[in-house]
């Protein structure tokens, strides 16, 4: 954009992310952080969105987000005292990043979160981009940094560990049978 | 596992994500595939349980501080420019100053549309189609301001002021055995203060006021392992001794309480009443769809002994469900989720009806319980506080109990719900999110539901050969006169199934300096002589009395207490944790009493404390509550 941009402007802008993002964002860092933490994250992220230079977002916002959150939340992870995370991007599964213990399963809200809980942190990641923030495939890639079919294929793994923490399926051959 | 069913495009095609070619591909496959089609119906169900479950509010939310540390983040406007000609001057500074005052307002009173699954999906490409700094329509934003930048009353219009109530109390002082050997006080298992020192912390990002923290309900939102009452007992009462963490030279005395678990096969039938403030102040995330919730885990667990019925109060109170048995979960449910917010409070007539209700259906042996959710904003209009206060105290006496739900904030009354819950012999808890509507309801529920005793009190008789002064940490609100432990007519708290409770005396050994003035020798009567029971080397004697839910008569129970001297680091880590969240306690409160305790020193106390126990997580979250006070400025 050429033209300096209204103050304005940058209000709305901020408001309707805010409206937009602000549950997504939250139930992404609380899975990272904590619900404890995850206010502390998300108001960072909205803050530097505050200040970000058009050029940065405009286009993708929700990657641009989510990106961000999740360094603050990695900043958080390091300030606790946990394991210093992987910084390549592309690998998310570091060693503290793998399903949650039993003892946090247990604590889950519900039986989605639990079943959540049983995924390792990048599908955890894609399934509350895509279930949570309502993105699109593609949308996700930018996010993350992966190709849009890396990205189908890590929600559909995501999708069979819930489904069979949730014991709505035995992913099983079945017996062939010849049904009605 | 069938190779064919880990093909992603399954998934992709539940969401509308596969390209027209691919979408042809895999429907050709389907068509002759039974088994395949019902592994993608299987998908379809799981990715709509998934959009629901996921997709809707958390509980979690921005207060109100943070939001205006974005605020304050955003860049300032610039100034309105300054034509030559004055007409047009004035016309230009009018035009300049209209929008930036509209866009104030509307960050203002962002007003909640309905919800639209369809606006949810709304594409990203839209908004970034017209720039990134356009307004956009047709984003729909959710349909939803998640969480508002400004505060609506109950007219819907915004407030912006923070008219929270938290009464200010004094703490409980040392008292000194040769002048007052005796402790009196009501037992009490509210938790509200805990989850609203939490809600400050946490979603506001501060300190909590003083008023809002009450020690004896931080200390009791844990859950200790105290002996397990036998076949035939109601409750178990135990001691442990140490000294106090922060005063080494004192001594710290846990009393714990543990009520029998509820045999769930066995429990008697409830009847209940929902009484829910669906006034317009309740239109908030962490409000109304929240309380929606917490209600929805406590229905899941009833079934066809029990009745339930909801009554509303906002404008004009309704009794939106009859009295319908537990098993009709589709209806209680239905009801629930059609309920909405707007009109404004009159908690006096909904009370009314909602009593009314309970009396109808009436069970005898039973539990008879009217559960007030709410934010607190009692604007009674016809009734005052204190008659409120009255018919709750009158009802629980004819057997129907209040227990109260806080939600939200902003304009919540602290200290008129915990005087309701408390005169309704009902538990009061404050529900900041969705875990803790999960503790409250589901893992604590048979405690609201059933109680095992009521109009519990403790008197405490204090040795002076052993004690030279004590002080009761926390319970003021709950301290009764000396004389009122044997009246039967006066009223004190009720422990539900499964309910812990604890409460800790700090005690200035005989022969110690006491902290504070002193009081004066009597005229006219010399200092008592001990007697030899003080010889026996006890530090104190508990006498706790309790009434059976449906008894009028008290019965009595005494145990005298010694003190092993153990030091704290030998202490139970159920003692240190106690110890340490007290302390947390005090220094919120910047208590008088609070000796050398540090936010570092609590910090491994608690860290050191917690333990194998079920409430692990709960305990690392103390941890962070402490250390997020420690960096807040804490003193």
């Amino acid at each position: 954009m050429a033209a300096p941009e209204a103050p304005d402007a940058r209000r709305d802008f901020v408001t309707r992310a805010l409206a937009r993002f602000e549950q997504p964002l939250l139930r992404y860092a609380a899975s990272l952080v904590g619900r404890l933490h995850a206010p502390d994250v998300v108001q960072d992220t909205f803050v530097a969105l505050c200040k970000a230079e058009p050029g940065e977002v405009e286009g993708h916002l929700a990657a641009w987000l989510f990106r961000v959150c999740k360094n603050r939340a990695l900043d958080q992870r390091r300030r606790s005292g946990r394991l210093a995370e992987l910084e390549n991007e592309d690998d998310m599964e570091s060693p503290d990043s793998g399903p949650a213990s039993r003892v946090e399963r247990a604590q889950a809200l519900d039986r989605v979160e639990r079943a959540l809980g049983s995924l390792n942190e990048q599908q955890r990641q894609v399934v509350l981009l895509k279930f949570s923030a309502g993105l699109k495939y593609q949308e996700i890639a930018e996010a993350m940094q992966l190709s849009a079919s890396n990205v189908g294929f890590i929600l559909h793994t995501a999708v069979n560990a819930i489904r069979r923490e949730l014991g709505e399926t035995e992913p099983v051959l079945r017996e062939a049978r010849s049904l009605p | 596992m069938n190779e064919r069913f880990e093909d992603p495009r399954l998934t992709a095609h539940v969401l509308g994500e596969l390209d027209p070619e691919a979408t042809r591909e895999l429907e050709a496959l389907l068509a002759d595939d039974a088994e395949l089609r019902r592994e993608l119906e299987s998908i379809r169900e799981t990715t709509a349980l998934l959009e629901q479950e996921l997709g809707g509010d958390s509980g979690l939310g921005l207060g109100e501080a943070r939001r205006r540390a974005i605020r304050e983040a955003l860049p300032k406007p610039a100034p309105a420019v300054v034509r030559p000609k004055r007409r047009r001057w004035v016309g230009f500074s009018l035009a300049a100053a209209l929008p930036l005052l509209l866009v104030g307002a509307s960050m203002l009173t962002m007003t909640r549309t309905k919800t639209d699954e369809k606006d949810r999906a709304a594409p990203l490409s839209t908004w970034a189609a017209s720039g990134a700094f356009a307004l956009d329509e047709s984003l729909g934003a959710r349909g939803v301001l998640s969480g508002k930048l400004g505060r609506k009353g109950d007219d819907g219009r915004p407030q912006d002021f923070d008219t929270e109530s938290y009464d200010k109390f004094d703490e409980n002082p040392f008292v000194r055995v040769a002048v007052d050997p005796r402790s009196t006080f009501s037992v009490d298992v509210d938790t509200a203060s805990y989850s609203l020192v939490r809600r400050f912390l946490v979603q506001d990002g501060k300190l909590p006021p003083k008023g809002a923290v009450r020690i004896e309900e931080l200390v009791n939102y844990f859950s200790y392992a105290y002996p397990q009452p036998a076949s035939g007992e109601l409750f178990t009462v135990s001691t442990e001794v140490s000294s106090a963490p922060w005063a080494s030279d004192h001594r710290l005395v846990r009393i714990g309480i543990k009520a029998k678990d509820l045999d769930m096969a066995a429990r008697p039938p409830s009847n209940l009443v929902f009484l829910i403030d669906t006034s317009g102040s309740m239109d908030a995330p962490n409000k109304l769809p929240l309380l929606k919730s917490a209600f929805r885990m406590l229905v899941e667990k009833l079934d066809g002994r029990d009745s339930v019925a909801i009554v509303t109060y906002a404008g004009s109170s309704g009794l939106v469900l009859p009295p319908t048995r537990g098993d009709q979960r589709a209806e209680i449910l239905g009801a629930l989720d059609r309920l909405e917010a707007g009109g404004s409070t009159n908690g006096g007539s909904g009370i009314e009806l909602a009593y009314a209700e309970a009396a109808q259906g009436f069970v005898k042996g039973g539990t008879n319980r009217v559960i007030l959710a709410t934010d607190g904003d009692f604007n009674v209009g016809v009734t005052s506080q204190s008659d409120l206060v009255d018919l709750v105290q009158s009802k629980a006496k004819g057997g129907v109990f209040l227990s109260v739900l806080g939600f939200g904030m902003g304009n919540f009354k602290d200290s008129t719900l915990e005087k309701l819950a408390d005169k309704g012999n009902g538990n009061y808890a404050y529900i900041d999110d969705l875990a803790e509507a999960r503790k409250v309801m589901v893992e604590q529920g048979a405690g609201t539901l059933v109680t095992v005793a009521k109009d519990v009190k403790i008197q405490v008789e204090l040795n002076p050969a052993k004690v030279e002064a004590f002080r009761l940490i926390g319970y003021e609100n709950r301290v009764l006169g000396h004389q009122d432990f044997n009246d039967d007519k006066k009223d004190a708290g009720e422990i539900g199934a499964g309910h812990t409770v604890t409460a800790l005396y700090e005690l200035v050994p005989a022969g110690g300096k006491v902290p504070g003035a002193g009081v004066d020798d009597l005229k006219y009567q010399a200092p008592r002589a001990p007697s030899p029971a003080a010889g026996a080397g006890e530090l104190m004697t508990i006498k706790l009395r309790y009434k059976l839910p449906e008894g009028e008569v008290s019965r009595l129970l005494e145990l005298p207490v010694r003190d092993g001297r153990a030091p704290i680091a030998e202490a139970s880590a159920d003692f240190r944790f106690a110890a340490a969240v007290a302390s947390f306690g005090m220094l919120l409160r910047d208590s008088p009493n609070k000796g050398r305790a540090s936010y570092a020193d609590t910090v491994e106390l608690a860290k050191g404390a917690i333990g194998e126990g079920r409430d692990q997580a709960l305990r690392r979250e103390l941890v962070q509550l402490v250390e997020k006070a420690e960096r807040l400025g804490g003193r």
